[in-house]
């Protein structure tokens, strides 16, 4: 190639970078765009539940047990008198945290372990696959319940169980990243030039490996929100009296408020179901948005 | 082929599997509680009495000793017996569950595959028309519904509402056996865990036929005169199909994560139900047994979709 003239050189202020393509590109999404625009209102309505909301969450009032949605209850009572609508924006703080640092527990592993995988290779990576294939190839729900009922129930426990039980995926995705990147040019150059290891993985190997973790993680809230709501509709997850979606549902399992009282579970399930399609979005806009290959 | 099977079985699986049972034995025993939890609330209870039902139930002896015990067991065929009163064989507990686990896993799979392709093909041959987007959107939408809530749905309107199919359940006690009235058991549970497949499948073959369709070989099968049947389904399928057998060994283990909730949802007395009870009543034995039982499946299940791979693409040899 040429060598670059002066007015070359100073268009480099006009490069973009691999963000503001990105960005460029995610605004385009319209389907993307309401995704987040959905979660940014799922999140406003859990930080503000208590602004949002007379009643309170968990107190029973006995005395309005399963009343049908009016104006005073816009959607009904449950079989304590609790306040569905109220439950369920407290339940989208409890979900959605979950959801954060759930996955914060998975990418913090997956970091540690994935670089450590792909940048050391050899016997130690092969140690690492290995344990991550064992946690893949075994149905996640028998793992979690078997954790969840053998920690007990709590809120906390959730967190790490769904934490631990999903870090494979993106560390295998990470590792397979560092190895990518470990052949090309600039690596081999900074190892050349006596870059110490961390200097390597973190200023070199990881900044570049971020956006398909970023992906990753979005897309890992939608599953741990499904995940914890699984778990809590199953008797193992978040405990009453604290609503979450899934104990939500739980409660009303039984056949006859199925029938009789669907005021009580539908909104929960279609909470659920509207905030991950929202993430799913988003995660899939990001995925488009990030991918250099697209273009 | 064989020799791979095998390589697969004593080198891969052998190890995956004690390496995860192992883990939970470990997970079972550091726990609190144990079968012998509620006997030490009882006032006035000679300690003695607790020991003797611990060593009675081999829990005295050191951990490891225990693990290779329940090992060497089960090499000869014998999981042990179930904690709760009757102390049946474990074995037998999990041969009375397991053919409606699979029933409900294999027709949830079966509805997966058949609609998904289909579906795929027909949403990738009208890219960027309306039914496509309709699809695509659909296809989102099936992945981001929990499958307890839409078992939840599907009961409330076919069960409550409109009462055309049990409300949960499979054969009652006396209960005469026609395919008509298994169906109707059936139909409701299967949908239910097979939608995210179909959802996901429809997805990967939508994609995956588009990459194949962009190809030169198919350029030049128009080119030389061949109608758009031919192409699409005998040249561009097989090749598109391939990337969508390894999706089978991934989706193995979702499907029985999925099968204990929906067994769950719709008191489906198969397998995964029995494992949420065993793991309230710390039933270990059984724990175990149902967890090395799904985890033999699991990898049944992988080994079948690399098989399947093998014969799909010509390329691949395992040898």
């Amino acid at each position: 190639m040429a060598e670059y003239n002066e007015e070359q050189v100073m268009s480099r202020r006009n490069i973009e970078s691999p963000w503001a393509v990105g960005w460029r590109r995610f605004k385009k999404n319209r389907v993307a765009l309401l995704g987040a625009i959905f979660l940014v209102i799922f999140i406003f309505l859990a930080v503000f539940a208590p602004f949002l909301t007379p009643y309170d969450p968990t107190r029973a009032d006995f005395l309005r047990r399963n009343q049908a949605p009016s104006s005073e209850h816009w959607l009904g009572t449950d079989e304590m008198g609790r306040d569905v609508l109220t439950r369920t924006l407290y339940g989208g703080r409890i979900s959605l945290t979950v959801g954060l640092v759930a996955v914060s527990i998975m990418m913090i592993i997956a970091l540690i372990l994935g670089s450590i995988a792909g940048y050391a290779g050899g016997f130690t990576d092969t140690v690492i696959m290995r344990l991550a294939d064992i946690f893949l190839s075994f149905p996640f729900l028998i793992l979690a319940i078997t954790a969840s009922a053998l920690l007990g129930p709590s809120i906390y426990n959730v967190m790490i169980i769904l934490g631990v039980i999903s870090w494979p995926g993106p560390c295998r995705l990470l590792r397979a990243e560092f190895l990518k990147l470990k052949t090309q040019d600039f690596v081999q150059a900074a190892i050349a030039l006596g870059g110490g290891h961390r200097r390597i993985i973190l200023i070199h190997l990881l900044p570049n490996a971020i956006p398909p973790l970023l992906v990753a993680a979005t897309l890992g809230v939608a599953s741990t929100i499904i995940g914890e709501a699984g778990l809590s509709f199953l008797g193992l997850g978040v405990p009453p009296p604290a609503p979450s979606w899934g104990n939500m549902l739980n409660s009303a399992r039984a056949l006859h408020i199925m029938e009789g009282m669907p005021w009580m579970w539908l909104p929960p399930g279609i909470a659920i179901f509207l905030a991950v399609l929202s993430i799913n979005f988003l995660g899939d806009g990001l995925r488009d948005a990030l991918d250099p290959k697209q273009e | 082929m064989v020799t791979y099977l095998i390589r697969r079985v004593l080198f891969q699986g052998v190890p995956v599997l004690l390496g995860f049972t192992f883990l939970v034995f470990l997970m079972i025993n550091f726990a609190p509680g144990d079968p012998v939890t509620h006997l030490r609330g009882v006032p006035d209870l000679d300690p003695r009495v607790i020991e003797d039902r611990k060593a009675q139930l081999g829990l005295d002896r050191p951990l490891i000793v225990r693990y290779f015990d329940w090992l060497g067991e089960l090499l000869q065929g014998n999981l042990g017996r179930s904690f709760d009163s009757a102390r049946r064989p474990v074995a037998n507990l999990i041969q009375e569950r397991l053919p409606v686990t699979i029933l409900l896993s294999v027709s949830s799979i079966i509805i997966g595959w058949g609609i998904g392709i289909p579906v795929g093909i027909y949403s990738a041959r009208r890219q960027y028309h309306l039914s496509d987007y309709t699809i695509t959107f659909l296809a989102f939408v099936g992945v981001s519904v929990p499958n307890f809530f839409f078992g939840m749905l599907l009961l409330y309107i076919f069960a409550l509402i409109l009462n055309v199919l049990p409300a949960g359940g499979y054969f009652g006690p006396g209960e005469e056996f026609t395919i008509l009235r298994m169906l109707s058991y059936l139909i409701m549970p299967a949908f239910t865990l097979g939608l995210a497949s179909i959802a996901s499948i429809t997805r990967y073959m939508r994609s995956s036929l588009l990459e194949v369709i962009r190809q030169d070989y198919l350029r030049t099968a128009r080119a030389k005169g061949l109608r758009e049947r031919v192409v699409i389904y005998k040249h561009a399928l097989r090749n598109a199909l391939i990337p969508i057998l390894t999706l089978m060994g991934f989706m193995v283990p979702i499907i029985f994560s999925g099968a204990v909730i929906t067994e769950q949802v719709f008191s489906w007395p198969g397998l995964g139900r029995m494992a949420i009870d065993a793991t309230h009543q710390r039933n270990y034995p059984l724990m175990m047994g149902i967890t090395l039982m799904f985890g033999v499946l699991t990898f049944l299940g992988n080994v079948v979709a690399d098989v399947a791979y093998a014969i799909a693409d010509p390329r691949i040899r395992y040898d």
